[in-house]
């Protein structure tokens, strides 16, 4: 029985799992959050150890189970509010519930008493009565006054050779001779739908076969011409005649149990028959009227049919022609007025169906990306209009206008349809976090706020592992272990907080815990090791925490297994910046980390600087600029190093000649050509040297990538309005360079 | 043969792994819905037995998923419920399930139902 | 790859038969003509400038927009090692997929389709690395030399180092 103990132990482990799922879920509901998820969330768990239960017979488990999941049902669609006393009496509940679970791991027995009061609260408010009515008489009641329509059974795991199900011969073989057989007539002609479930008539007649002699003839009638032919339509119904001692209606009805409602049957009993039906057997017969083309498709192969009838059926059916006795006892069953009822059922549910449809991803992409290329149109359009134009046609302007308004309209709902709420990957956390804190032996909580901000598909999709990699990170090098953290004068439990919302045109998700920050002067060793930064490289508090970002730096692999894999924290920066977004770091040494993803609310469309370097249009997100000078009155300086360096209100910033970086030959004179600083990531900042301004639009950003590949300091590309291909500008990626290329 | 099994309840998992790979079946598996759908865009199986409660796609929406597909119409899918109700089983079956299994259930009982789907 | 592909066929006599024949889109550069398999090719367009890349390898014309796609021009004369092409409004793009990646190649001129036989593919002989490393082998087409491009190998290494 060591596979029963195996599974035993999965079992508990499970339910240690669920139980803290219950928890955690209560938490949240009693902070007031009520969402159906979470209902939905407790109720799967308590069903799921329910389930586990009945498995292996813990029959006391499974009634208390089963009672309070009851309840759950009724909160869950709405028919008990969950009230302040319902949510006391479910945390109760749950208690009792992991009591239970720990009485039959240690094979204790709690008694039948056990719970009885709760229970008969659940199955008071079940019955509609308010909470609190049932008074205390219900202590003690016995469990089989409940009713519970499941029977907990207990498994036998070892496998039954004896009892395993008898092959056709020997049901054959089996039959007393002499004894009377009945004979029975089914008429069973399927509905389209029986076919579109994968249900196979052959199967339903091979298991008919195990209930005695079975001959099955084929209706072919409503056969049309070639002509009218459809390749799915139904077109054949059975004759079949069963002749067995022991067979009865309600035996022959169970073999059609899965397709009830899915055809038309009828079972019945002719009386005084007991001439077994000659030739041909059952398998030829199911050979010659199922196609054997049957299995690639929910209709007949039509070549395959039509050779069949055509040849052979019209022949050998009559053979079998069924005895058209219709007797008058007992009386038919039939399917029909059920199928009725199931096709009016059916309506209804079109009808409430049409309000969500499921639609094509790329389909959706495709109109995503005509309106992007729609919104640049009609922004190119309203740049074109200039004042003089302006005056002469001004219903033009006033439909541009109007354009303007519906454009961005369009373009606000086209990207809603592509939104989801971020719930889809906080939620796989939490379990993250508990795997986490049981490996490195911390105790972490987590929490998350803002679920139901919504954000692009793709970049939720993006997501995952980023997040996985930060909390990953929280739990392995934030949070200290649980003496480190009394020692701290800290709360045993470390907390990780998981957030989203949004601000302005960007989603902030943010990964912050309580625990010792970042160690910068090992952050700073292992970057001077791994040659990320030179050797006298003096760097800002801020400059160093933003490392654990940086190529090639990863403390991973001395440190644990958990947050490494291989990889370090420079991927979550390199997944983050692919779909158009930044990283931020900043921890405070003692109190804690904080990460913030800046992430477009869509990947569609980006408002840019048009600018030009040498003959080459670039972009620079409007985002990230800060101001615009002129290259005339910039206060242009030497770093000591040689580095040229602007000076904006007493601040020094790195300059980036693009059209040297670039390699690009200008031309123009420096007075001529202008500044754009920009705003890195960590407030930072760079001043980017361009030819020329030529103005503002917004594009659609389109991947370098998806044909060559990425390239150090490019965004991506984007269409301009004349065709041409313009770049856009990585202002993180310069400035990263920048820092490495120094260093080496 | 090769059977999915998609459940959430790793004891149920764990308990269909050894009663199908003991009678013969190859046996994979997949936790909700959703890796459900993964395993089958890229494995070929000869039946799918999946639970109706489960976290991030349900059973219900799985089936649906597998149907709307039109590449797996004859796959026959057994739906694995405790709900004694019929309502889980009918919308199980509306959305193209071909059968169902209650559990608790008992091996033989399993691999009868099996076989009464599957050729 | 696609050049064992080609010597599997050797064994099959000379004659040119569609399972084993080849269909070429040949192209010039100066004097020489290359060759692409004509399922590859997926538009031919006049040149029309392209956007630069920076911090890529001289052959790396830019890029291009294609029907809202940006793809990248490749400058054949220049992966060859002869110097970058003075493109002008005859000079053409051969646009053609290399695995799931679309890419274009500048060239001078499209000259024909030719359809040759796999026997008649041999290798690329030693001594130029230019050609041993960017040709998958060399079939001669009425007493023409044609390359044949492996297209692979032409769009690798395209960045700068560092």
């Amino acid at each position: 029985m060591s596979d029963l103990d195996d599974f035993k132990a999965t079992f508990f482990d499970e339910c240690s799992e669920l139980l803290g799922e219950l928890e955690e879920q209560f938490a949240a509901i009693e902070a007031g959050d009520r969402t159906a998820n979470r209902l939905n969330a407790v109720f799967r768990a308590v069903h799921s150890i329910k389930g586990g239960g009945g498995a292996f017979g813990f029959v006391e488990m499974v009634a208390f189970a089963h009672a309070y999941e009851t309840l759950l049902d009724h909160v869950r669609d709405g028919r008990i509010e969950l009230s302040d006393p319902v949510t006391v009496l479910c945390i109760r509940a749950n208690d009792l519930l992991a009591d239970f679970v720990k009485a039959a791991r240690t094979g204790a027995s709690l008694g039948p008493g056990y719970g009885a009061d709760e229970r008969a609260q659940f199955d008071a408010l079940t019955r509609g009565e308010p909470i609190g009515s049932h008074g205390g008489d219900a202590g003690g009641a016995p469990m089989d006054e409940f009713d519970i329509d499941f029977v907990p059974v207990m498994v036998d795991l070892a496998p039954s050779a004896a009892a395993a199900p008898a092959p056709a011969e020997d049901s054959f073989a089996n039959l007393p001779l002499t004894a009377e057989r009945g004979h029975w007539e089914i008429h069973f002609a399927p509905h389209s739908e029986l076919y579109s479930r994968a249900n196979d008539p052959l199967l339903l007649f091979r298991e008919l076969g195990n209930l005695g002699e079975l001959t099955v003839t084929a209706k072919l009638g409503e056969i049309p011409p070639l002509a009218d032919f459809e390749p799915y339509g139904i077109y054949c119904s059975w004759e079949l005649t069963l002749v067995s001692p022991t067979a009865t209606a309600a035996s022959i009805a169970e073999v059609f149990e899965f397709v009830e409602g899915n055809c038309d049957l009828s079972i019945a009993l002719l009386a005084g028959a007991n001439n077994p039906p000659a030739e041909p057997t059952l398998d030829e017969l199911a050979a010659l009227v199922m196609p054997p083309v049957a299995d690639d498709g929910p209709g007949l192969s039509f070549a395959d049919l039509a050779e069949t009838l055509k040849t052979e059926a019209p022949v050998r059916a009559p053979a079998a022609a069924p005895i058209l006795l219709r007797p008058a006892e007992p009386a038919p069953m039939s399917a029909a007025e059920e199928s009725d009822a199931d096709r009016r059922g059916g309506e209804a549910d079109r009808r409430t169906a049409v309000q969500s449809i499921r639609v094509d991803l790329d389909k959706v992409d495709r109109v995503v990306n005509m309106v992007g290329e729609l919104v640049i149109t009609q922004s190119m359009l309203t740049q074109q209009m200039d004042d003089t134009l302006r005056a002469r046609y001004q219903e033009l302007v006033r439909g541009l206008e109007v354009l303007a308004q519906t454009t961005r309209g369009l373009q606000d709902a086209v990207m809603a349809i592509r939104a989801q709420p971020v719930k889809s990957v906080f939620s796989r956390m939490p379990r993250l976090v508990r795997d986490l804190a049981q490996k490195t032996g911390k105790k972490i909580k987590l929490e998350t706020i803002g679920e139901a901000t919504e954000i692009d598909k793709t970049v939720i999709e993006q997501l995952s592992d980023p997040l996985t990699h930060m909390i990953r990170n929280s739990c392995d090098h934030g949070i200290e272990t649980p003496e480190a953290r009394r020692a701290l004068g800290k709360p045993e439990i470390g907390t990780i907080r998981l957030s989203a919302e949004q601000a302005g045109g960007n989603i902030l998700i943010a990964v912050e815990d309580d625990g010792g920050g970042i160690n910068r002067d090992r952050v700073l060793q292992v970057a001077r090791d791994r040659l990320v930064i030179g050797p006298d490289q003096q760097l800002t508090e801020e400059q160093i925490d933003n490392l654990i970002f940086a190529p090639g730096f990863s403390t991973a692999t001395e440190v644990s297994d958990i947050s490494g894999r291989g990889v370090g924290m420079d991927v979550v920066l390199s997944n983050i910046k692919k779909i158009g977004g930044s990283v931020h770091v900043r921890s405070r040494t003692g109190q804690g980390t904080r990460m913030t993803l800046r992430l477009p609310l869509t990947l569609a469309v980006l408002d840019v600087m048009l600018v030009r370097v040498g003959p080459s249009p670039y972009v620079v997100p409007l985002s990230s600029i800060v101001e615009t000078i002129q290259c005339s009155r910039a206060d242009f300086g030497r770093a000591p190093s040689g580095a040229k360096v602007l000076r904006v209100r007493g601040e020094y910033v790195q300059v980036v000649d693009l059209a040297e970086r670039f390699e690009l030959t200008g031309g123009a004179e420096l007075a001529n050509r202008f500044v754009v600083l920009c705003e890195a990531e960590g407030g930072t900042k760079v001043a980017l040297v361009v030819d020329d301004i030529i103005g503002q639009q917004q594009v659609v950003i389109k991947s370098l990538e998806e044909n060559f590949e990425s390239i150090d300091g490019i965004a991506g590309g984007t269409i301009l309005g004349d065709g041409n291909v313009a770049l856009i500008v990585d202002v993180q990626g310069l400035k990263a360079q920048k820092l490495h290329k120094n260093a080496a | 043969m090769r059977v999915l099994t998609v459940d959430d309840s790793r004891t149920i998992l764990a308990m269909l792994h050894h009663t199908l790979s003991n009678a013969g079946f190859e046996v994979l598996q997949a936790e909700d819905g959703q890796k459900g759908l993964d395993v089958l865009a890229t494995e070929a199986v000869d039946v799918v037995i999946t639970d109706i409660n489960m976290p991030v796609m349900d059973g219900i929406e799985f089936i649906k998923n597998v149907r709307a597909s039109g590449q797996h119409n004859s796959l026959p899918i057994l739906i694995l419920t405790t709900e004694t109700s019929q309502d889980k089983r009918d919308q199980g079956r509306a959305a193209g399930g071909t059968g169902w299994i209650v559990k608790p259930f008992d091996p033989e009982k399993l691999i009868s139902v099996i076989n009464r789907v599957v050729h | 790859m696609d050049s064992l592909a080609y010597k599997d066929d050797m064994s099959n006599g000379s004659q040119v038969n569609v399972q084993n024949s080849l269909q070429l889109i040949a192209f010039s550069i100066g004097e020489q003509t290359y060759g692409v398999e004509i399922t590859t090719v997926r538009e031919i367009r006049a040149w029309n400038g392209a956007t630069p890349l920076p911090n890529t390898r001289e052959y790396v014309r830019g890029v291009i927009n294609l029907r809202g796609t940006i793809v990248p021009i490749f400058d054949l004369r220049a992966r060859f090692g002869e110097g970058q092409t003075s493109p002008t409004k005859n000079h053409v793009v051969v646009v053609m997929s290399v695995g799931e990646k679309w890419v274009g190649i500048l060239v001078d001129a499209v000259s024909d389709i030719l359809t040759v036989s796999k026997d008649d593919i041999h290798a690329v002989p030693e001594g130029n690395t230019m050609d041993t490393e960017l040709l998958n082998g060399i079939v001669t087409h009425e007493s023409r030399m044609v390359g044949l491009i492996d297209l692979h190998a032409v769009v690798s290494g395209a960045k700068m180092d560092g």
